[in-house]
């Protein structure tokens, strides 16, 4: 395992995109230290913010400290482990293809934005923008899997194609808005607008203990059902073999079954569960 | 034209029998509890195997499911494909946590399979209350669209998701090569995410879903053990304790015959030319006189156990298990069915089964 450490001290963010394991795989410690990183508008070795020790043959890195400034780590890689032991910036896993990327404490906005596959899972809170399109772009997140333990702010799943995010606690604003496809659980009270101007896919509201009382759906969502979705067990078991933690009065209960968002295709749904 | 006999050597050391089986034996002789193990072998064929897992809301629906998909799925001889219930399963081990079957589909070749299990899972999965369906062998190198094929019930109101689920490790692969003059490592990705498509087409109890893509394997059918006994009932008996011993003891096989036990062993062909098979006379106690019987003095009843597995070695276990249950008061001897060998590339030789 590769080991990198921060020691940085500086409040300039630090954009580290060759921080990928497939990437420093190759690469001795010298070589590593030696790669450029962007210190806001310079470039600078590696070694100035990191101590590097250890191998990364095996495709796992290993991140220590508090690196809520340093930005992009995990973007675009394709294979391999990296786990975070602290804090980390924004743009983690950024269009990330495959591999896994773990993270102890929190993460900043734009996580796993415009991911294609792998897993991305904070244990803490994470930002705005999680598994979301950039602005412009067409499409958000288009496979893998995001579970953020924590709360996550607004815009959570932003035209997302496919794939799968679960966040643990509260969510902000238009989670899951403009969605083309794919899955979004929030087990924490929702903000305002969720689902707006989704085309497909799925929203599921799982709160069962928030005591945020019952969340005020667009005007443009419409009754269809009371039900068990069978696809729904199968995906709580698959989030709890992730190890996110599913309360098991959340498998026992029923849904509540709104399609929308009418303004738009109108084929998505949103599910809201409620103890059986 | 009747079932060949041949005699074959007996490869199996006498210390092993003597330490594997109860009993007397003598060169090229076995018995187990008295019952005479006959020197001869099961012939078995090459199939396509898929796994289904089904699932209900309560187990009585999981068994009516798993009855219907698996009904007129004895043969090949006149049936689309060989299927039966492996197993059922708890909350447990199913993939949605209700209760759950599986079950076992055998045909000749892909193609054919693949119409068979979607016709079957369609027509007897889909139609039943409150099912799923899952594929039951994950990750392998080929598979048969069923889920993919249903879908279109849903008349485009039909949905998909998809889980991608970490076959192994990292998936990073390590490979080394020369490069001018020295050793360096290229490591090169592997994907090792297996995507799993599961469909969700709307029904009028709420959805029916149905994996997209159902995994296959080279499985073993046919093959089998004959239990001869003085009367019907005591083959009745050791036929039903054969069954039952497999069914708790043996994975990765199904049994497809009614109840397990083959009451119209067959032959291949007929003195009629449109039939491919027909009654296996050598061993029809009412016929004895009037054909080559195979059948020794003092046996009225015989009845066949069919084992359809994943593989060979399930099939040999399943025959182990399977003859050792079926070895009981009233039997005089076991046999197995073939061609002479000149059918079908697996030869179970049951001395060799049951050595070990």
């Amino acid at each position: 395992m590769l080991t990198l450490r921060w020691i940085g001290n500086t409040t300039v963010p630090v954009e580290a995109e060759c921080i990928t394991a497939d990437r420093l795989a190759d690469l001795p410690v010298a070589d590593i230290e030696r790669l450029a990183v962007q210190h806001g508008n310079r470039q600078e070795p590696m070694a100035e913010f990191f101590h590097v020790s250890g191998d990364g043959a095996d495709g796992r890195i290993r991140l220590e400290g508090s690196m809520s400034r340093v930005k992009w780590v995990g973007a675009g890689m394709s294979g391999g482990e990296i786990s975070v032991d602290g804090e980390i910036g924004t743009h983690l896993g950024s269009e990330m293809a495959g591999g896994r990327i773990t993270v102890t404490g929190n993460a900043g906005d734009w996580v796993g934005a415009e991911m294609r596959g792998g897993l991305i899972q904070v244990h803490g809170n994470a930002g705005h923008q999680v598994g979301a399109a950039y602005r412009g772009s067409r499409r958000g997140m288009r496979g893998g899997t995001i579970l953020i333990h924590g709360s996550a702010g607004n815009e959570i799943g932003s035209t997302m194609r496919r794939g799968l995010i679960a966040i643990g606690a509260a969510a902000g604003d238009f989670a899951g808005v403009s969605m083309i496809a794919g899955s979004v659980f929030l087990f924490g009270s929702p903000g305002i607008r969720v689902g707006a101007g989704m085309k497909r896919g799925t929203i599921a509201v799982l709160d069962a203990g928030s005591g945020a009382g019952p969340i005020n759906l667009l005007p443009t969502f419409q009754f269809e059902c009371e039900y068990r979705p069978t696809f729904m067990q199968l995906f709580l078991r698959y989030l709890r073999g992730l190890e996110f933690p599913v309360d098991e009065t959340i498998l026992e209960g029923k849904y509540t079954r709104y399609c929308g968002d009418q303004v738009a295709l109108g084929k998505g749904e949103i599910l809201i569960w409620q103890p059986s | 034209m009747s079932r060949l006999r041949v005699t074959l050597r007996l490869n199996v050391s006498q210390s092993t029998i003597d330490a594997c089986c109860s009993g007397r034996h003598n060169p090229g002789r076995m018995e187990i509890n008295g019952v005479e193990i006959e020197d001869t072998f099961a012939e078995a064929f090459p199939m396509v195997a898929a796994r289904a897992i089904i699932t209900a809301e309560t187990s009585r629906w999981v068994e009516i499911a798993a009855r219907e998909v698996t009904g007129y799925a004895t043969s090949v001889i006149a049936c689309d494909a060989e299927a039966g219930i492996e197993r059922l399963l708890s909350p447990a081990d199913t993939p949605d946590g209700r209760p759950g079957a599986s079950v076992l589909f055998f045909g000749f070749g892909r193609e054919k399979l693949e119409k068979a299990v979607a016709n079957r899972i369609g027509q007897c999965v889909m139609t039943c209350a409150t099912t799923a369906c899952y594929n039951g062998l994950p990750g392998t190198e080929k598979t048969i669209k069923v889920g993919g094929s249903l879908r279109f019930f849903g008349d485009g109101f039909q949905t998909s998701k998809m889980l991608e689920e970490r076959v192994q490790g990292s998936g990073f692969r390590v490979q080394a090569k020369e490069a001018s003059g020295q050793q360096s490592a290229i490591r090169k990705q592997q994907s090792a995410i297996l995507r799993r498509r599961f469909w969700r087409v709307p029904v009028m109890d709420g959805e029916f879903l149905c994996e997209d893509l159902f995994g296959t394997v080279k499985g073993v059918a046919g093959g089998n053990f004959l239990i001869l006994a003085d009367s019907l009932a005591a083959a009745l008996q050791a036929a039903e304790q054969a069954v039952e011993a497999i069914g708790k003891n043996c994975r990765d096989v199904i049994l497809p015959f009614p109840g397990g036990v083959v009451r119209s062993g067959s032959k291949v062909g007929s003195k009629y030319k449109k039939l491919r098979a027909s009654t296996n006379d050598a061993y029809c106690p009412t016929v004895r006189g009037i054909t080559r019987s195979s059948l020794p003095g003092g046996v009225n009843a015989v009845y066949e156990i069919v084992i359809d597995g994943l593989s060979a070695a399930a099939v040999v276990e399943a025959t182990r298990v399977g003859v050792r249950a079926a070895c009981v008061s009233g039997v005089r001897r076991i046999s197995a069915g073939n061609y002479g060998g000149n059918l079908g590339p697996h030869h179970f030789q049951l001395h060799e089964v049951l050595a070990c």
